[in-house]
Formats: C-alpha cells, structure tokens, sequence
C-alpha cells in the first residue's frame, strides 16, 4: 500500500481559537478528519499486530470479518500471547505470521508492512505509535492515547511529521448507532432541543474488578519485564492499576464516554472538577471510584456533564451516555439494552418522525399513579419512551476498524484521527488531577492543546 | 382382606398419562439441546429504511440473527472449554471425543425416547450422560447447572419407575 496525507498543522495559538470558542471548536470536533490515504497499489494490506493480549484478541475478532487484510507479523514480550495469536491468526488465514518479542526488530525486518494495530498497555502506546509512524506504517491505536499527555502529543506530532495515517480506538465514532443519533436526532431533527445536561457512568462490580491473576509457569522472565518496564509479573498483568502506566478507571473506561460528551457537543469544555477515593481497593495507586463534572459553553448555552466510574459496584444501569435537553433525553450506550429515547410532555409531538423511520415507539410510558409516597404537584408526567430505528449487525470495534482500513486504501476519511482524539482526550487527562489537588481546573492553552 | 380395586383403570390411566408426560420432556430436553449444539448467530442484512430509504449508517433491523448449521456445531460450548482443559483431572484425549458425539447422542437418545425405541436402555443411557455433564459441571464448581441435571436425574428415575405403564412405543423390548 502507498498512500501520502494531506495534514493541516495547527499550532497553539490556532488549536486556542479553535478549541476554546465554541462555534469553532465545533468544527474542530464535529469535522472528520482532513486526512485521506491516496490510491493504494494493492487492495492487500499487510497488517503487524503490536500486543495481542485481551484487546489485542477483541482487535483480531474484528478483523477477521474484513476482507482483505494479510496479518504479516506479530509482535508481544509474553510468549503466551503471542503465540496464542499466532495460532488464531494461521486457523484464520492458513498462513503463520512472523514472530517478534521486539518492535525495533520487528519494523527492521519486516518488509512491505502498511499497518499496525497497537494494543499494547497505555504507557506504551505513545512510543509504539511514534515508532510505527516514523517507519512509514499506519496506526490504529486503542485508547487511552498515552497515560501522559505529553506522549499523546508526541502521537499527534509523528502523525503529522509521517503524513501517515493515525486512527484512534474511540470505536463509537464509527458506532452506526452513535453517528446515526448524532447526526439525525440531535444535530437534524434536534429532538434534545437544547441539551442542558449530561450523565454519563461506567459502573461495574467488585467480581469484574479484581486483579488478573496468572499462571506462574507463563510468567516471562524478570529481565523481559525490566526491560519493558514492569516490575513484575503482577504488574505486566494489572498495568491498569499503576499510575506510571496507566490513566486509571477514568481513563480506562471514563475516556470513551467523555470523548462522547465532546463529539456530540463539538466544543470542549471550560473545567473540570473531579473527586475521588481509594475506597474499597486500598491498595491501588489509581482511584477506584471517580465522578467529575465537566462545565461546556456551547452555542445554545452551559452545559453541565457529570461522569462517574465506579469499579466496586455495577447497580445503576450499567454504562451509558445520557444527553438530557428540554425536549428529550437521548440515553446511548454501546450496548442496544442500554438506549432508550424519552420526550418530554411538553415537546412536540414525534408521530411524524416515527411515521417516517426516524424513531421507533417503545411501550407507552405508564401514567403517573396516585400515590401515598409522593406529593403530587411536584411530579412531572411521564416521559414517553423510544428506541433508535436500528441496531449495529457486527461487533462494536469492527465499523472503526473498517474505516480505518478504508482511509489506508484511500477510500474513506478517519473518524477519529490522533489529532481529533488528542482534542477530545486532553480534558480526560486533568480529571486525576484535579480529584488529587481537590481543586477545580480552568482550561487554558497549555491544557488543552498540542 | 381384599383390596379395592374399584378403581385401579382411572389409577392405571393416570399413571400412563404420568409416563408419557415425563417421556415427552425428557425427549423434547434431549432433542432440542441437541439440536441447539448446531446453533450459531450472524450478522443481520435487514437494512432500515428511514423516510422510504435504506438508511446510510447501516442501522439494522436487528444485531444479529440465529441459525442452524453443521458447521456451527459444538458439543461444548467453547466458553466452558478451556475451562475444562485447565482441570487436572480432565482427561484431555477425551475431551474433543465428547465434544463430538455430545450432540449426536443427545440426539439419538432423545428421538429414541420420543418414539419409545428401547426406552428403559435409552433411559439409563440418557442417565449416564447426564452424570458426565454433572462430574464436568462439578469440576468447573458450576453447581446450578449440577442442581438443574440432578432434576433431570430426577425425571429419568421417575420415567424408570413407570415403565410398566409406557404405552405408544415402536420397541418395547429393553
């Protein structure tokens, strides 16, 4: 594959205007990436894998449902997931990729790679992005871009120094069901009317939160883990816990989510304000359980979004979106179980929208019941309740995945390239911040920007 | 002294109604977990039509849809098989075996009790392979499922019992 990109360089001063003024950071945030891969040799794509380890497997699952894609290399430090890797990705194609413990070696030798896929821990992702793009590949890279800032900047800056092509793993933006309702729901038939608030929360149980232990007679040798910067085995397998490599709860799960929040407002926020506790798992150095409260300015007013991550309890609908106007109240989650549309009594009616496919009506709402327990001149009627017109048929990382492979042969745009990421994530990174100062953070240049 | 037997034809009706009653379970049980081992889900095509036409995000009538095909087929679940592969006591040559016949023979069992061919041996088979399901449920600590099998177990010492009034059958013998 060949292709060159066609990169729009922003500097501070310029990132400033854009991201901090509501009307143009807008753009910035609703616009796809300018980026776009020219004519391709071959509509073959020699693809490396960078970590196959749990994400790096939800990566390879995805992919398989692609056509046109050769898996030419594997590259992980723990044998036991590389070779597992290995194994899956010859059942898949009959052909054995090439092994590698290092990615130094792995770019040196490899001829005629035109992509990475990295799902290494968070601190790698930055030195493994950068190294990919200087060597002339394009990148998919999970989320959360780095676990410091500075190396997501990096990320930005070798995309733009490359002229390759840099995809992040914020797998909704190329969710049909998220670009469906923000495209036809809030933004062209407005059914929110103005978005006032935002409720967003991942919460998930003690049982699902535990550390991930692992068989001692896979462990990979302590000079390996030295070498790649882990202590040790307990460490290489609960990287997410550590605050030298890794965000945390708010970034392993909270960045999703809040990159949902910018997109669909498309300005970033004024502040952050941010709490949080060691309170059931003492001994972790990141927070177990966060909520932060992000303030917006958009051009039909303050927005307010509130975002929790509870690792120690998973009561409370589990994780979704909720984008609450004065109209309507669009819930959106990842999982279809979890979206619900609600309209408020006073809106106007949606008998047209459903007439014409835009809404599906779920069961009428019940009407408010007589009752003891509550003072009745305080309630509100009952919001009726109503669903997306359709579900997504493949597995949830598989539309981002596709889009990227469609801007490497030329014939798509990113969704959700370094720099769009970088703009939506650079608010996430401060949450930790200002929940350990227990201070309240106004954005200026220097937050926000590359 | 001389029973009552007065009313033994209304008892012996009830007791093969109560026969054949078990027998149908245990059948349909058997016949559609077998038939379910074949079972497999893809990708929806039904593309929604917004104001009379396709949609252009490829929102679908549904996820996904189920179907049945040979090649679908797993005797064990994949999810409870590396599970079982990690146990010791596991024999690891006989694990794909039974992760081959598992379906057929709950198949084969099943029809053979719905049709009431050898339905004591069929039975007793059915029995013992519920007993497997449960010694591999108990290694995997998987104790609903062990409690579920159990009444099964149940179902087919009943069954047993009331063989003497199992009418409709095509083999009687065994």
């Amino acid at each position: 594959m060949n292709q060159e990109t066609n990169t729009s360089t922003l500097n501070r001063r310029s990132f400033l205007g854009k991201s901090l003024g509501a009307t143009s950071a807008g753009l910035v945030l609703g616009a796809p990436n300018i980026l776009r891969a020219s004519e391709s040799r071959s509509d073959e794509i020699n693809v490396a894998m960078v970590g196959f380890g749990k994400q790096g497997t939800v990566l390879f699952d995805a992919m398989k449902n692609i056509p046109g894609l050769r898996f030419q290399a594997v590259c992980d430090i723990w044998d036991y997931a590389r070779k597992g890797g290995m194994g899956k990705i010859r059942a898949h194609q009959g052909e054995m990729p090439k092994a590698y413990t290092d990615i130094d070696e792995m770019l040196a030798t490899e001829k005629g790679l035109d992509a990475a896929i990295v799902s290494t821990p968070d601190f790698w992702h930055s030195p493994h992005t950068v190294k990919c793009l200087d060597a002339g590949l394009n990148v998919y890279c999970e989320k959360m871009m780095s676990n410091t800032i500075d190396g997501a900047r990096d990320m930005v800056r070798a995309m733009d120094r490359s002229g390759k092509l840099c995809q992040i793993g914020h797998q909704r933006r190329s969710n049909p069901r998220y670009r469906y309702t923000l495209d036809q729901l809030i933004n062209g038939n407005k059914i929110c009317g103005q978005i006032v608030n935002i409720n967003g929360q991942w919460n998930r149980a003690v049982t699902s939160s535990q550390d991930i232990a692992f068989n001692p007679k896979l462990a990979i040798d302590p000079a390996v883990l030295t070498k790649y910067g882990f202590k040790d085995m307990h460490q290489f397998m609960n990287w997410r816990t550590y605050r030298d490599l890794s965000g945390g709860p708010i970034s392993d799960l909270g960045a999703h989510q809040i990159d949902i929040f910018n997109w669909f407002l498309g300005v970033l926020p004024k502040s952050v304000y941010a709490s949080g506790g060691n309170d059931f798992f003492k001994q972790r150095e990141h927070f177990d359980n966060v909520m932060a409260i992000f303030d917006y300015d958009t051009p039909q007013g303050g927005v307010r979004a509130f975002y929790q991550v509870l690792t120690t309890t998973s009561a409370g609908g589990g994780y979704y979106e909720s984008f609450m106007g004065s109209e309507a109240t669009i819930n959106i989650s990842e999982r279809s179980a979890y979206t619900n549309i609600y309209r408020e009594s006073s809106a106007p009616p949606w008998d047209e929208l459903v007439g014409r496919g835009f809404l599906k009506r779920q069961a009428a709402a019940a009407p408010a019941a007589a009752s003891s327990d509550a003072i009745a001149s305080y309630e509100s009627a009952a919001p009726e309740a109503y669903a997306l017109p359709g579900d997504i048929s493949k597995p949830p990382h598989q539309p981002h995945l596709e889009n990227f492979f469609e801007a490497v042969r030329g014939k798509a745009k990113l969704n959700c390239d370094a720099r769009h990421a970088f703009e939506s994530e650079a608010p996430i990174y401060w949450v930790n911040p200002s929940a350990l100062s227990r201070e309240p953070i106004t954005f200026t240049t220097e937050h926000l920007s590359v | 002294m001389t029973a009552d037997t007065s009313n033994q034809p209304q008892q012996t009706l009830a007791l093969v109604y109560a026969a054949l009653l078990i027998r149908l379970w245990l059948a349909v049980r058997a016949i559609q977990t077998g038939i379910e081992k074949f079972a497999g889900t893809k990708a929806a095509t039904d593309v929604v039509s917004i104001d009379g036409q396709p949609n252009e995000y490829g929102l679908t009538a549904g996820g996904s849809v189920k179907f049945y095909s040979s090649e679908n087929y797993h005797g064990v679940p994949e999810a409870l098989m590396g599970k079982f592969k990690a146990e010791p006591l596991m024999l690891k040559w006989a694990l794909p075996v039974y992760d081959m016949i598992l379906g057929p023979l709950l198949l084969a069992l099943g029809i053979n009790i719905l049709i009431g061919l050898a339905s004591r041996t069929s039975l007793f088979l059915l029995g013992l392979l519920y007993i497997s399901l449960t010694w591999g449920l108990i290694l995997i600590k998987q104790d609903e499922g062990v409690s579920w099998l159990g009444v099964h177990m149940i179902l087919i010492g009943m069954a047993l019992a009331l063989s003497q009034y199992n009418r409709f059958t095509v083999l009687k013998k065994w």
